[in-house]
């Protein structure tokens, strides 16, 4: 429930503050919300599986948006950006999908 | 993958491959570190300080990414409309640079006519007319006389350009465009414009997506063939191969194709055109080969004799 309103609370944040992203990280962003989608819903199952763990939890987030970062950038240098953001992005989506389906059998039984 | 041939004697267990990365993300989505986590929760708890810490921690981390969740979704509505402004600001670009295309070729017109004028009084009047008469020729001079005007325009009510039905034959071609020129070059016309623009000996016509180009100049339906040529030149489009396929598809998709008479007409200069290649011969006597075709730098033949003016047109 705190989980849920500190979510939202970042959400009003975000929308009150209004920051303006430098163009050096626009390429980042897409990316970086992805890899936050997969960690939140790993956090959500592993709640529902009651092993969830903070410090798992911050970790797989920080390490999420900085390693598909990483490769976003060195992709952006090798000029092969847009197929190594594919990657990530299949990659994470498949995590997403896996985890969503089991939060779902969670709370439907089904 | 495989082990080491001096692996094989060992314990089999003691080696525990992985499965390949993509059948344990699809097998076992979440990460591993929560069960490890658990695992060890279960043999020791963890310190007092770390267990106040980390609940802190973590709502912070969801702050941020909620934050961060707003910042890309305005970020991605911002985006949309600098689209628009960026292409606005494209065509208000391209709109500007025709418009000072346009300014520019009247001034060089104007220029040249003065160039003209001034030639007029430096030369002999019999070298002066010979030069307005290759000028005309060649499409570099303004020329006056009857002809035929040659009006072709699209299909109405078919502009599905999303769908790709215009480019369909209900819409005029640059080919149509271009066989009509030549139709009416070999039915004997001396000078062609096509909507104001001149053709000569290097002249193009050609197409860019949706548009045709004619001397890299963008023209728009409906078009206007206007040809000077002799009185019999336009029997002789009428019954030519060009005027007969126009003529069918005319019925046969509704676009609209007519020649009609036309006394007094006024075709324009074109511009002058860019030698990259072909330099002026300086032979004393200039061979009138005007179409001048690329790496002709040897001097022409001197002293072929003074041919037809209107060569270089046909």
């Amino acid at each position: 429930m705190i989980a849920v309103l500190a979510l939202l609370a970042g959400v009003v944040l975000g929308v009150y503050l209004d920051p303006t992203v430098p163009a050096a990280l626009q390429p980042y962003l897409p990316i970086a919300v992805v890899a936050a989608l997969d960690a939140v819903f790993g956090g959500v199952r592993a709640k529902l599986d009651r092993i969830f763990d903070d410090k798992q939890f911050v970790v797989s987030f920080i390490s999420n948006v900085l390693v598909a970062a990483l490769i976003v950038y060195l992709g952006d240098q090798l000029g092969v950006g847009g197929q190594l953001s594919t990657g990530v992005v299949v990659v994470l989506g498949v995590r997403i999908f896996g985890n969503v389906a089991a939060i779902r059998r969670h709370l439907f039984r089904a | 993958m495989s082990a080491s041939p001096g692996d094989r004697g060992r314990d089999p267990s003691a080696r525990v491959y992985a499965p390949d990365f993509l059948t344990e993300l699809f097998r076992e989505p979440l990460d591993p570190g929560y069960a490890d986590a658990a695992a060890r929760r279960q043999e020791a708890s963890p310190s007092r300080w770390r267990r106040l810490l980390a609940r802190p921690v973590s709502l912070v981390v969801l702050v941020v990414i909620g934050f961060l969740f707003a910042v890309a979704y305005r970020e991605t509505v911002a985006e949309e409309p600098s689209r628009a402004k960026a292409r606005a600001g494209l065509i208000a670009a391209i709109k500007q640079r025709e418009a000072e295309t346009d300014r520019l070729t009247e001034r060089a017109d104007q220029l040249r006519e003065e160039v003209g004028r001034q030639r007029d009084a430096a030369l002999s009047g019999s070298q002066a007319s010979r030069l307005r008469k290759l000028e005309a020729g060649t499409g570099l001079g303004r020329v006056r006389g009857d002809g035929v005007v040659v009006r072709l325009a699209d299909a109405a009510g078919d502009k599905d350009a999303v769908t790709g039905a215009g480019v369909g034959p209900s819409r005029v071609l640059y080919s149509d465009l271009q066989k009509v020129a030549n139709a009416l070059w070999a039915a004997g016309a001396e000078a062609i414009a096509i909507n104001g623009q001149r053709l000569t000996a290097t002249t193009t016509i050609r197409s860019a997506g949706e548009a045709i180009l004619v001397d890299y100049r963008p023209v728009t339906g409906p078009y206007e063939v206007a040809a000077i040529g002799p009185g019999s030149m336009r029997d002789r489009f009428e019954d030519s191969p060009a005027a007969d396929l126009m003529r069918s598809v005319g019925r046969s998709n509704g676009l609209s194709f007519g020649v009609k008479d036309a006394e007094d007409l006024t075709l324009p200069a074109a511009p002058q055109p860019r030698l990259r290649y072909a330099e002026p011969s300086v032979s004393p006597s200039p061979s009138p080969s005007g179409s001048g075709a690329a790496g002709s730098k040897s001097p022409g033949p001197s002293g072929s004799g003074s041919s037809s003016p209107s060569g270089g047109g046909r």
